[in-house]
């Protein structure tokens, strides 16, 4: 019985070594193990064994079971490793530098940075308000206290229409509308398109963007206005920009100013952005005209304020590096979609 | 404008202050210098010689000359014709710097030159480009002396942007920027000097007819015998230097005034001009100008005619040839006169010729200058030629005088709007140094504004605080914040859903947003055959050919798809952006907000696309906007559009635009290789339509059943018409249908087999598969009963 063991043991092992599939191995497991196998074959030649040996031969017969279970069990382990593997070699490495082909959406740059500068005003309590882009000569011109004979109303600056409309060419064609509708106490923002009778080039588009906005409350003073433009531009720029105020001259403001920030670009050590200056024109603004108030309904007694105009393709073109302001209403998927979502 | 600062000089001490400094207050007080130039740098070692032998060199007709310069006599080769024994002329030396260039010994004609004699123009101090400088013999006694010393030479001259001085018609002289400058720098302002015109009061009076309402003033004087013809250099240096050219000493000098006071003056031949009539021109007047050309005078325009009625200037603008100074004119008729700034705008932009005067009389000039520029032509006519006679008095219309303009205010008023408490003391002083009169009664202040400052520019307290705000320094009023009431602003949602719409169409269907312009293009339309209307023109229709509003975004998107197709197979392209859809009763523009889609394919189906386009604009409309919207059947539509391939956006409450496939004609004529797939969207409207609010549907905890059906559907019969039918059968454990797929083919004839997925489900226990079954042959049953038989 013991030969017989052995023997069994040894063959079992031999065959073993040259199994290389978990088929296989399940294969010589029958063989073996099964119910008609080598070792059941075995086991029934127990009782045949003398009494007094049974238990010792039951023993290593159980013993020979195990150990055959537990070879079988690691081999098939051990050949699905080498499976695995062969499986893992058997794949090409993944470039994972290969670029993926995807066809990319674009916002306009116009409105990413819009958005940007709407959410700083939106979180200081501003109202985002819109205004037509055909505007009566009322609201565009006598509203906001450009007098008749300005040179601004002639047709060589601005856009008349046959029905004696114009094509809105300052977003303070919206002032009054909105003075109207929010009373005499108001931050609003009213970004919007603007149309000038320009001939294009490189920097003058007759089609091109404003961001205006207007604070009307009691007692604003000029002190008032340097610290909002200040916060503000700290806000759109990510910087402490130094401003600076000039005089200027708009109808619709009195004092009007004109308000350079230090260049972001460069610190104010001047560069071709700022042509040298080391400043950079950024901001028409000044106090709002009681003349403008008045016409508005609201008391210039009693009420002031101030509005403000950013050139916003201007910034646009600073933030996006695109030097010819025409790409941006150009239609030109090539040159727009590069900016993506977000800058 | 340019300004000369040796100028300037003349009236206001600016010792101990840098170009630098006056520079940086300017720039924050007045209006931005944009650029400075420091004039005589690039002259030095040019000194005053005397020609004392000229030698003719052989085959040229430049000379040899021996030029004495004091210290020693130079041999310089000469090519100028106004070269001649005796003259007096300026001499660069070896080692000279004219005007960019190094004077160095060089070989002329075979001889050593050592030097060169200059003329005005190298010098760059003159216009006259005909030969050298001849210096007055006075300057013989002045051999050797660098012309440094003799002439204003060395100056700073700033540039400052005309449009910046827009509002200031009294900065555009030279006395203007020096009273603003004297009281910058708190610095004394000198008179400026001038004759005593009532000195002139028994002579004869000009007759002057002013027959024009725009002709506020004319005022006039003649001189005779006036013999000299050439300025004097010192004032030839300063037109030059502020951007004008010297002519002879009548026109020059009328120039000189007018920078020096800003009011534009005329010379005429006092032989050919003795009475003066303004008056309004008429369709068809025409005149000669001094630079040789003829000019139709639009009617309405103010014209100088002579006693004759013979135009000699066009008023404000410019003066006529015929009646103009030449060489051989020894009397003169001085005009200084105002007129209507609007009137002469237009008179100069309509002829085309816009000048220093009128640039001036634009702005609104001052009445009261007309005496104060005869007053000071005469002054300096009479230093420079002791001769001259004036021969008329001060002949004067004044048909309209402005207002004098008191303004009444507090310091209170003007701190409260600074922001900064600033003194009495120093309103008062800043004011008077700017020529207002000031009566402090201890708690008002009552200022008169100065006629110069009075025409358009200050009429109100606001402008009374910008002149001492700005004379305080805005770099020296400290920012103050202040207190915004704290009320959350509620945002339109027309503009927060614009976003929204963007981010989407941008990041979940990787389409590019666009801007374009508003102008409808009518070749492109045309061309494309697509069909589509303005209801607004630019009253100027020669811009570009473009001179429509667009009523619609589609037509533009097209134009954009068709310049770039070439550079990409699949084109998703949108903009959000204006339309004039019609004009109301009052004939304003009707003006709405649009969003309009292109989708554009070389491998997709129009099919495919439809339905791509669908799910975009379905998508906008209940998850951005939050309606509940479908497609409709379309009855309006452009005739670009494909008539069964369109389709109505629509909700219960009304029609917010279509969406549909591109006609075949126009979409063979852009490119056969695409399909194309648009939706023009009011999206003003449906942002603002009413919004229904998800609320949370129950859902069932046990295992859900999906359950096919394939029917047979008449082709005629849509989708939605199948589901009305489905509706009608109802069950327990109906949780709703789902379109799944259709397909079709030969054998089917009029039918197409419509694939809808019913989802089951209990809310109290797990279906047994006899439930499933009963349901089953219910909703057969129930189509059988509609003939719609389950596909074989």
């Amino acid at each position: 019985m013991v030969e017989k063991i052995n023997e069994l043991l040894n063959m079992f092992n031999e065959r073993l070594a040259g199994l290389t599939s978990s088929k296989e191995v399940e294969e010589i497991r029958v063989e073996f193990m099964g119910k008609k196998g080598k070792v059941t074959d075995l086991m029934s030649g127990l009782k045949e064994v003398p009494n007094e040996q049974k238990r010792e031969m039951g023993m290593k017969l159980n013993e020979l079971k195990n150990t055959i279970t537990a070879k079988l069990d690691e081999k098939k382990q051990e050949i699905q490793n080498e499976e695995t593997t062969r499986e893992i070699n058997s794949m090409p490495e993944i470039d994972y530098s290969r670029p993926v082909i995807a066809k990319k959406g674009s916002l306009h740059p116009r409105t990413i940075i819009q958005k940007q500068v709407e959410d700083i005003f939106v979180s200081m309590g501003f109202i985002i308000e819109d205004g037509n882009e055909v505007e009566t000569e009322y609201n565009n011109f006598d509203a906001v206290n450009v007098p008749a004979t300005h040179p601004a109303r002639d047709a060589q600056d601005t856009f008349w229409l046959e029905n004696g409309q114009v094509l809105k060419t300052q977003t303070s064609a919206a002032q009054n509308r909105i003075l109207r509708t929010y009373g005499p106490k108001c931050k609003v923002l009213f970004p919007g398109r603007c149309f000038r009778n320009e001939d294009l080039d490189a920097s003058h588009e007759n089609t091109f963007f404003q961001i205006e906005g207007v604070v009307v409350d009691e007692n604003v003073s000029v002190s008032n206005l340097i610290y909002f433009m200040k916060e503000m531009l700290k806000g759109i720029f990510k910087k402490d920009l130094n401003v600076r105020l000039r005089p200027g001259f708009f109808p619709f403001t009195e004092p009007s100013f004109e308000l350079d920030a230090t260049c972001p670009f460069c610190g104010g050590r001047g560069c071709s952005t700022c042509k040298g200056s080391g400043w950079l024109e950024l901001c028409p603004c000044g106090m709002i005209h009681p003349n403008v108030l008045s016409e508005a309904g609201v008391d210039p007694d009693k009420y002031n304020g101030f509005a403000f105009g950013l050139g916003f393709d201007r910034l646009v073109m600073i933030r996006t590096g695109l030097s010819d302001i025409r790409y941006l209403n150009s239609g030109n998927i090539k040159v727009l979609e590069q900016f993506g979502v977000r800058m | 404008m340019k300004i000369s600062i040796n100028w300037i000089k003349e009236w206001v001490d600016l010792d101990g202050i840098s170009p630098e400094e006056i520079i940086k207050r300017f720039n924050l007080t007045t209006a931005e210098i944009e650029g400075v130039e420091y004039r005589g740098s690039d002259v030095s070692n040019v000194v005053v010689g005397k020609i004392i032998d000229l030698a003719d060199i052989e085959n040229s007709k430049n000379h040899l000359l021996k030029v004495d310069v004091g210290s020693e006599v130079l041999q310089i080769v000469c090519g100028a014709p106004n070269a001649r024994v005796g003259l007096i002329v300026c001499v660069a030396k070896v080692g000279a710097n004219v005007h960019g260039f190094k004077i160095t010994e060089a070989q002329r004609n075979g001889i050593t030159s050592y030097g060169m004699c200059c003329g005005a123009d190298e010098l760059g101090i003159g216009s006259d480009t005909t030969g050298i400088i001849e210096l007055p013999l006075e300057y013989e006694s002045k051999l050797g002396t660098d012309i440094k010393e003799l002439f204003p030479i060395d100056d700073v001259v700033f540039e400052i942007d005309n449009k910046s001085l827009t509002n200031r018609p009294d900065l555009w002289g030279h006395y203007g920027m020096a009273r603003e400058l004297a009281c910058m720098f708190d610095r004394e302002l000198k008179p400026i000097k001038t004759v005593d015109l009532s000195a002139f009061e028994g002579l004869p009076s000009i007759n002057i007819q002013n027959q024009s309402d725009g002709c506020y003033r004319y005022s006039c004087l003649t001189a005779e015998n006036i013999q000299v013809k050439k300025s004097p250099i010192p004032m030839a240096i300063k037109l030059n230097y502020c951007g004008m050219r010297d002519i002879n000493l009548l026109a020059d000098i009328t120039n000189y005034v007018m920078l020096e006071v800003g009011q534009p003056m005329h010379a005429f031949d006092n032989e050919k001009v003795k009475e003066i009539v303004v008056a309004d021109s008429k369709e068809g007047d025409t005149i000669l100008t001094l630079e040789g050309e003829t000019h139709e005078i639009p009617a309405g325009s103010i014209l100088i005619e002579d006693g004759n009625r013979v135009p000699v200037a066009i008023a404000g603008v410019k003066g006529g040839m015929l009646s103009g100074i030449t060489d051989e004119t020894t009397s003169v008729l001085f005009e200084s006169a105002t007129f209507d700034s609007a009137r002469i705008r237009k008179a100069s932009r309509s002829i085309g010729l816009i000048t220093d005067a009128s640039q001036r009389y634009e702005k609104s000039l001052d009445p009261e200058m007309t005496s104060l520029a005869l007053a000071r032509i005469i002054e300096i006519l009479k230093n420079i030629d002791k001769g001259v006679a004036v021969t008329s008095c001060f002949s004067d219309n004044y048909k309209y005088h402005y207002d004098t303009k008191t303004i009444t205010i507090t310091p209170e008023f003007i701190s409260s709007r600074v922001g900064v408490a600033v003194p009495a003391e120093t309103i008062i002083s800043t004011l008077v140094k700017l020529g207002f009169t000031v009566n402090n009664n201890g708690k008002e202040i009552v200022i008169t504004v100065p006629s110069w400052r009075a025409t358009k520019d200050i009429s109100m307290k606001e402008d009374i605080v910008e002149e001492v705000a700005r004379v305080y320094g805005y770099d020296n009023i400290e920012p103050k914040p202040f207190a915004f009431p704290s009320i959350p602003a509620s945002q339109m949602p027309s503009h927060t859903n614009e976003y929204a719409a963007k981010y989407l169409l941008s990041t979940k269907y990787n389409m590019n947003e666009l801007h374009s312009y508003i102008w409808s293009y009518a070749d492109f339309n045309k061309e494309y055959s697509i069909d589509t209307k303005s209801y607004l023109h630019l009253l100027d229709s020669s811009h570009s050919g473009n001179s429509g509003i667009r009523s619609e975004l589609i037509p533009t998107l097209l134009k954009f798809m068709e310049e770039n197709k070439n550079s990409y197979p699949e084109i998703g392209i949108y903009e959000i952006g204006r339309v004039v859809t019609g004009l109301n009763e009052e004939n304003l523009a009707n003006e709405e907000k649009h969003l309009g889609i292109v989708l554009a394919s070389t491998s997709k189906s129009q099919e495919e696309l439809f339905f791509e386009l669908k799910g975009i604009v379905l998508d906008i409309a209940k998850n951005v906007v939050g309606v509940d919207a479908d497609l409709a059947k379309c009855e309006n539509f452009p005739s670009y559009i494909h008539p069964r391939g369109v389709g109505e956006l629509k909700t219960r409450e009304g029609s917010y635009g279509y969406m549909g496939l591109l006609h075949p004609t126009v979409n063979k004529k852009l490119d056969k290789r695409f399909n194309v797939a648009v939706a023009e969207i009011n999206f003003g409207k449906l942002a603002d339509a009413r919004v229904f609010s998800v609320k949370a549907k129950q859902v069932s905890k046990f295992q859900n059943v999906i359950l096919d059906f394939t029917f047979m559907v008449p082709d005629s019969m849509k989708y939605a018409d199948v589901m009305n039918i489905l509706g009608k059968c109802r069950s327990k454990i109906l949780r709703g249908y789902s379109y799944v797929t259709e397909f079709k083919n030969d054998e089917m004839g009029d039918s197409r087999a419509l694939t809808i997925a019913a989802e089951l489900a209990s809310f109290d226990h797990t279906l047994s598969s006899e439930e499933i079954e009963t349901f089953r042959t219910d909703v057969i049953a129930h189509m059988l009963k509609n003939k719609i038989n389950l596909k074989a």
